[in-house]
């Protein structure tokens, strides 16, 4: 093989780990949380950083936590209390939401295989 | 002279086939059109919207539209919140002729028309069984399910929309044990809605999705929209995916939308109008046709029929992409939507195919 052939080899293995994480791999961790409060506004606050973030709604405070490039309710102001059975989410586009005190978040970022979600 | 052709030959590939080999995923990504896409909350849950090639001036009037439009039939039809709907219900328990718009009237004998076509398993009449429940509360109830007896009294007095007189102008009924609930079917009605408001706006690509329910239109640039269906038994975690043609409405209805536990056991919101009690033989239903109104009731009647009785349902309701997930784990499935379904976990579930509808 000529030098050349190298080089075309060296850029082919290169690229193939690129080309994999840009077309095959789903559900790649996220990078920030989006988080929504009653009032529609919206805050991302990156996965990177541990931290308990206090969220006001109509019924009350939703607190959330960020650890480990995760992210959770931690308790929410509801009675079912779905929001805090959902557990961590790490995924992109894992979502859950409480709904009676209007807070919802989403993870951002990793690899959005949907373009929206029915559930 | 052979050999010296092949070496220009190689020397030029090379260099060729690397810049093409590092510009083609580049070249793809950066086409100039862009998804925009934003959430908020109205009808009791997080609305979002997807648009694809629309500059973010227009799109923010997009979304204040689409909210504007969700806003309005929230108001009109909350089944217990004051409403159109709550001064509807009021008017009939009384006995009284209620003056109705025409867009209401519509929305109401359509409403009819689906319930006789599923046989009255999605039947809005029966507002009063599931306010029994507790479920007219934007909190989920704690239980305990209500005296069998309360259950009975109301099964007995057997509310259907067909005691319902609907002219383009008033509304009667002529069992006062009617009370109007169009909480399966407003969400496929108000996206649709909402779906038309961006039309006419002149927005071509977009998807409207409240919680269980989504419609859209055209496509992401050069693919369709491709969406995830929620796997049901888990909070979390996506188990089958569909990419859309233009104008589908995709509808679930599920026993994990709200629900409560006691003592063991799941009473979850989509009571079975004939035992009085929620439904038990399926966990989930997902119909997808360009109506939503229609998938929405369908999905609704469809789960509450269960493995037993869901083809025949689908058939009378003129629906032929439906997704059911049984009680008992299986996938049931119309060949129509077997064919596009793309199943997201492993191993894929056990499917039972239907016959065509």
């Amino acid at each position: 093989m000529r030098r050349a052939d190298y080089i075309v080899l060296i850029f082919a293995l290169v690229l193939l780990p690129v080309l994999y994480g840009t077309y095959w791999t789903r559900s790649a961790p996220g990078q920030a949380v989006r988080i929504i409060d009653a009032t529609g506004e919206e805050t991302i606050v990156p996965l990177t950083q541990d931290r308990h973030l206090e969220i006001k709604g109509p019924l009350g405070v939703s607190v959330i936590e960020i650890h480990d490039g995760a992210v959770r309710f931690v308790s929410s102001p509801c009675s079912g209390k779905l929001c805090v059975h959902a557990g961590w989410l790490r995924n992109g586009n894992d979502f859950t939401a409480c709904l009676p005190n209007r807070v919802s978040i989403a993870v951002v970022g990793g690899t959005e295989g949907y373009d929206s979600i029915n559930f | 002279m052979h050999n010296v052709c092949l070496t220009l030959l190689r020397r030029a590939i090379a260099p060729l086939a690397a810049a093409l080999l590092i510009a083609l995923p580049y070249g793809c990504a950066r086409a100039p059109e862009q998804v925009y896409k934003t959430q908020f909350f109205t009808l009791g849950t997080v609305v979002d919207v997807s648009l694809w090639g629309v500059d973010n001036q227009r799109a923010a009037d997009a979304v204040k539209t689409v909210e504007n439009v969700l806003n309005e039939v929230h108001r009109r039809w909350h089944a217990w919140e004051p409403s159109e709907l709550t001064r509807i219900n009021a008017g009939l328990a009384a006995g009284q002729a209620v003056t109705i718009s025409e867009d209401e009237s519509q929305v109401l004998q359509q409403a009819k028309s689906l319930a006789e076509q599923s046989e009255e398993l999605f039947n809005p009449a029966i507002g009063k069984l599931i306010g029994l429940w507790g479920f007219h509360s934007s909190d989920v109830p704690k239980g305990p399910p209500p005296p069998q007896a309360d259950i009975d009294r109301l099964l007995a007095a057997q509310a259907s929309m067909a005691d319902l007189t609907i002219d383009a102008t008033t509304i009667r009924s002529r069992n006062p044990a009617v009370e109007i609930d169009l909480g399966a079917v407003a969400k496929g009605y108000g996206v649709d809605l909402a779906i038309d408001a961006l039309r006419k706006m002149g927005i071509r690509n977009a998807i409207v999705n409240a919680g269980g329910g989504l419609h859209a239109i055209g496509k992401h640039g050069n693919r369709p929209w491709r969406i995830g269906i929620r796997e049901p038994t888990h909070a979390s975690g996506i188990i089958a995916s569909v990419n859309l043609r233009d104008d589908e409405a995709v509808h679930t209805s599920g026993n994990y939308e709200r629900f409560y536990d006691y003592q063991g056991r799941r009473y979850h919101h989509i009571i079975d109008p004939r035992s009085g009690y929620p439904s038990s033989t399926a966990i989930s239903a997902t119909v997808i046709h360009r109506d939503g109104a229609l998938a929405d009731a369908a999905a609704t009647a469809i789960m509450i029929a269960g493995p037993q009785k869901w083809t025949e349902v689908a058939r009378r309701m003129g629906v032929s992409q439906v997704m059911m997930i049984g009680a008992d784990k299986k996938v049931y499935m119309t060949p129509a939507m077997a064919q596009r379904i793309h199943f997201e976990i492993s191993p894929a579930p056990e499917v039972v195919t239907s016959e065509p509808l």
